[in-house]
């Protein structure tokens, strides 16, 4: 089947059962996407489906199938980071940052859809996500300070 | 992302300056183990670029980063020129484990001592080239400059140049004085932030080797059942099914990718002998004074019964807490692979040169055949050492001759990782009416293989003159490791918890009953600061909620915690913390700040919700959806005061957040509810 990955088109031969996120890390050799539990509990595995934040583990592929998939890989402009990556290193918002390609594209997926959080939905939105580490108060600010850097005049890329 | 297979490091060609030493600094005392053969700590290249060798892991606290400021700083060198390379054994020196948060109190002055040495080299080749004092010679940004005339430079490459120089670290070796520090004591980006942030920081969940299979080991369905018999016939019909291996009661299945591995193990009909007669959860607080081994007393001072005598009152407590799941993020993987009798295993382990020792063990040659690479590892907690996955994935791959990954599921991950130990700690103290503590007696049975265990942290640091503590191991059910302050925060939950009782028993301030106990410097500045920042003596008017405080000691630090909270009918909602931390000297003010949130995130869930339930050898909650670790909605707001002095040598910053954390916020439920919790978790018990 056709897989549109990161802008890229792929021709990938697997069982259509085959989760999205073993497609990714397997066929794809994305492997920034991670697997963290495998039953939906954690958000590790979160990508941007027609950029909205979906988590991959459960996802079949063929589901995915003609849609716009973006992972961690695809989110920067060349050299230049998405405003969430940048704000996630200004505030350090990670710490072994296993979650964290998670935590940035269900940032990105909240931020496209509601430009201005507040504290309340910010907290709703990334909720699914866990960091054992326990770096939520950075993500807090990250997704603070990203907001604030998209509203910027040519914030959005 | 394929890695290179390659067992020669990579020496780089055109290395002109080595230092070696021991790779712990002998001149620290408190060192449990001899530090080791000298070795190459540090090298520098004739473009003036250094690598320095350490076998501590980074699993997420920053080490590699605070070394890197500790090193760039020593040698006044630019941070982006020095790179780190750690825990690979076949290039690393020896190292007993990334644990009890000592890397930068031991390895961390070392590599420092190694920079200062080698900017000593060089200044040294510079006062040679100039015929001029090395004492009038003063170095910025990777050169050295001549006194009075600012002409006069020249770049550490440039020095380089032509130069083969190996030197040991001169016994007399200085670091900088904290009033000459550039980097460190500063707020920098972690250098490994934009891996991170790119999905480019290589885990060993990702690491793929040419031609490499995926296994999956047959688990037990308890703990201590034993396969009565197998059929493998169903996993042989899985589509990408490669083939069975089995010996004895080690049964895996090998596939060509991780999912067909899972459906063929799980096509395989297996028949078990389950132990009979396992305890559950429930039965814990009592098995674990009945299956008490060995007791230790731990100090034993004055005389306890005269101190009773002479108290104004006496109080009883016991205080429990049960296994935690330590719950990475990144569930335990390794890729094995042998050539010539050679075996390289990349697994994601925070004690390389165990899992190291204990493959050459397993295997039967010798250390240097086996090489053991940790990649980045997605978070530890006190898991991953040895016993694992890297094993595992070193006898399917001898047994199939190909290179192999095992990786735990999650739910493996709960069942066959350790698990933090639970304790009962039972303390009896009596105290005078003026708060004066005359007595204390403390017992504390942990769980575990060995009665220290449950040492860290059991003995108080306050003053009373007649003391008496005991700890002893208890036989474990489930199987207990290490864990973020392992014995420390169940001790401190019990101590912290009793003190809070006793100025409630004379209603005094739980702060004013602290103070009027400690004479410990370090841990009365703490507790004074934190407070203060806090507004403990100034609380605000229409708070409807709790607060409670709690101090404590770990790994050389001292820490305060005083947290604000509220309890509704849903469960306990943490407002604000405000942590103050005395670690000594602070290499990264921003690292300190970044563990010491996590172990106060870490310990909430431990305080409010935290618990592994089991019966008959099975966990009933080993999953994410049952086992409820905090999230981001339940994160209070966070202040950490840095309350150390940078003339006092750096101590651990990893574990000292979690210290306090359960007994301040137990201490803050009592405060908003009248309702005393000694056992956790806290919230199951209000409801």
């Amino acid at each position: 089947m056709q897989l549109l990955v990161n802008g890229k088109s792929y021709e990938v031969d697997v069982d259509e059962e085959t989760t999205l996120l073993s497609v990714l890390r397997h066929d794809l050799g994305l492997t920034g996407t991670k697997y963290g539990c495998g039953d939906g509990d954690c958000g590790a595995c979160t990508v941007l489906i027609d950029g909205e934040a979906k988590q991959s583990c459960l996802m079949p592929v063929d589901s995915a199938a003609g849609l716009e998939v973006t992972t961690i890989e695809g989110l920067a402009n060349g050299d230049i980071l998405h405003p969430v990556q940048e704000a996630f290193i200004e505030h350090t918002a990670f710490q072994c940052a296993y979650c964290t390609p998670g935590f940035i594209m269900s940032t990105v997926g909240l931020l496209s859809r509601n430009p201005n959080p507040d504290d309340r939905q910010i907290r709703a939105a990334l909720t699914g996500n866990i960091c054992r580490c326990g770096a939520y108060v950075r993500i807090l600010r990250a997704a603070r300070a990203a907001a604030e850097k998209l509203a910027q005049p040519g914030g959005n890329q | 992302m394929t890695v290179s297979t390659d067992l020669k490091p990579d020496l780089k060609p055109d290395t002109a300056l080595v230092v070696t030493g021991p790779p712990q600094w002998a001149g620290d005392l408190t060192l449990r183990e001899p530090p080791g053969p000298d070795a190459t700590l540090l090298e520098m290249d004739r473009q003036g670029n250094t690598i320095a060798y350490s076998g501590k892991v980074e699993y997420g606290q920053g080490i590699r980063t605070g070394f890197s400021l500790a090193i760039a700083d020593e040698l006044d060198v630019p941070l982006a020129s020095v790179a780190l390379i750690l825990g690979d054994t076949s290039l690393v020196p020896y190292d007993r484990g990334t644990t009890g948060s000592v890397s930068t109190k031991e390895v961390g002055i070392q590599l420092r001592r190694a920079a200062a040495a080698a900017r000593r080299a060089l200044v040294g080749l510079a006062a040679r080239r100039w015929e001029l004092n090395a004492e009038s010679l003063s170095t910025r940004e990777g050169q050295v400059f001549a006194a009075g005339d600012p002409g006069k430079k020249v770049s550490y490459a440039e020095l380089l140049q032509g130069q083969q120089l190996q030197l040991a670290i001169p016994e007399d070796i200085a670091v900088k004085d904290p009033r000459d520090y550039v980097l460190m004591g500063r707020d920098s980006t972690r250098t490994d932030a934009y891996a991170r942030v790119t999905g480019q920081a290589r885990y060993s969940q990702d690491i793929v080797v040419d031609g490499m299979l995926h296994g999956k080991v047959l688990r037990p369905p308890s703990y201590g059942a034993r396969l009565q018999s197998i059929d493998t016939s169903g996993a042989e019909r899985e589509p990408g099914f490669v083939m069975v291996v089995q010996e004895g009661d080690f049964v895996g299945v090998l596939c060509d990718r991780e999912d067909a591995a899972e459906g063929a193990l799980g096509a395989m009909r297996a028949r078990w002998q389950e132990e009979p007669d396992l305890p559950a959860d429930t039965d814990l607080p009592r098995l674990l004074k009945e299956k008490a081994r060995q007791t230790v007393i731990l100090r034993e001072d004055g005389a306890p019964d005269a101190g009773f005598a002479q108290a104004d009152q006496v109080l009883e407590g016991r205080y429990f807490v049960p296994y935690i799941y330590n719950a990475p993020m990144e569930t335990s993987a390794a890729v094995a692979f042998w050539d010539d009798g050679k075996l390289t295993v990349w697994s994601g382990d925070r004690s390389p040169f165990g899992v190291r020792d204990e493959l050459a063990q397993a295997f039967g040659i010798s250390q240097d055949r086996v090489r053991v690479i940790a990649p980045e590892i997605g978070g530890s907690f006190g898991t991953k050492a040895t016993n694992g996955v890297a094993g595992e994935a070193a006898r399917l791959s001898r047994l199939a001759n190909r290179p192999v990954r095992v990786a735990y599921s999650r739910a493996e991950e709960f069942m066959w990782g350790t698990v933090r130990p639970a304790a009962l700690i039972e303390i009896r103290s009596g105290f005078q009416s003026d708060g004066k503590i005359v007595a204390w007696e403390a017992i504390a049975y942990h769980t575990g293989d060995r009665p220290n265990r449950g040492q860290r942290g059991a003995d108080t640091p306050y003053n009373t003159s007649n003391v008496r503590i005991a700890v002893a191991d208890s036989e474990s059910p489930l199987k207990a490791g290490s864990y973020r302050s392992l014995g420390c925060a169940a001790n401190h939950f019990a101590r912290e918890v009793h003190i809070d009782e006793i100025a409630a028993a004379l209603g005094l301030d739980p702060v004013d009953l602290r103070l009027r106990n400690l004479s410990h410097q370090r841990l009365r500045r703490v507790l004074e600061r934190t407070a203060d920042r806090f507004g403990w003596s100034s609380p605000p008017p229409e708070s409807a909620g709790g607060r409670g405080v709690a101090i404590g000691y770990d790994a050389g630090s001292y820490v305060a915690e005083c947290v604000e909270l509220t309890v509704a009918r849903r469960g306990v909602r943490l407002h604000r913390v405000v942590a103050g931390v005395d670690c000594g000297m602070v290499v990264h003010p921003e690292g300190v700040r970044n563990q010491t949130e996590g172990g106060i995130i870490m310990g909430m869930g431990t305080a409010l919700r935290e618990a592994v339930e089991f019966d008959a050898g099975r966990l009933l909650n080993p999953a994410f959806s049952r086992y409820r670790v905090p999230r981001i909605a339940d994160a209070p707001e966070i202040e950490v005061v840095l309350a150390g002095d940078s003339a006092t040598p750096s101590t651990g910053a990893g574990e000292p957040g979690m210290v306090p954390i359960a007994a301040a916020i137990s201490n803050a439920v009592y405060a908003a509810t009248g309702t005393r919790v000694r056992s956790l978790p806290i919230v199951p018990q209000l409801s």
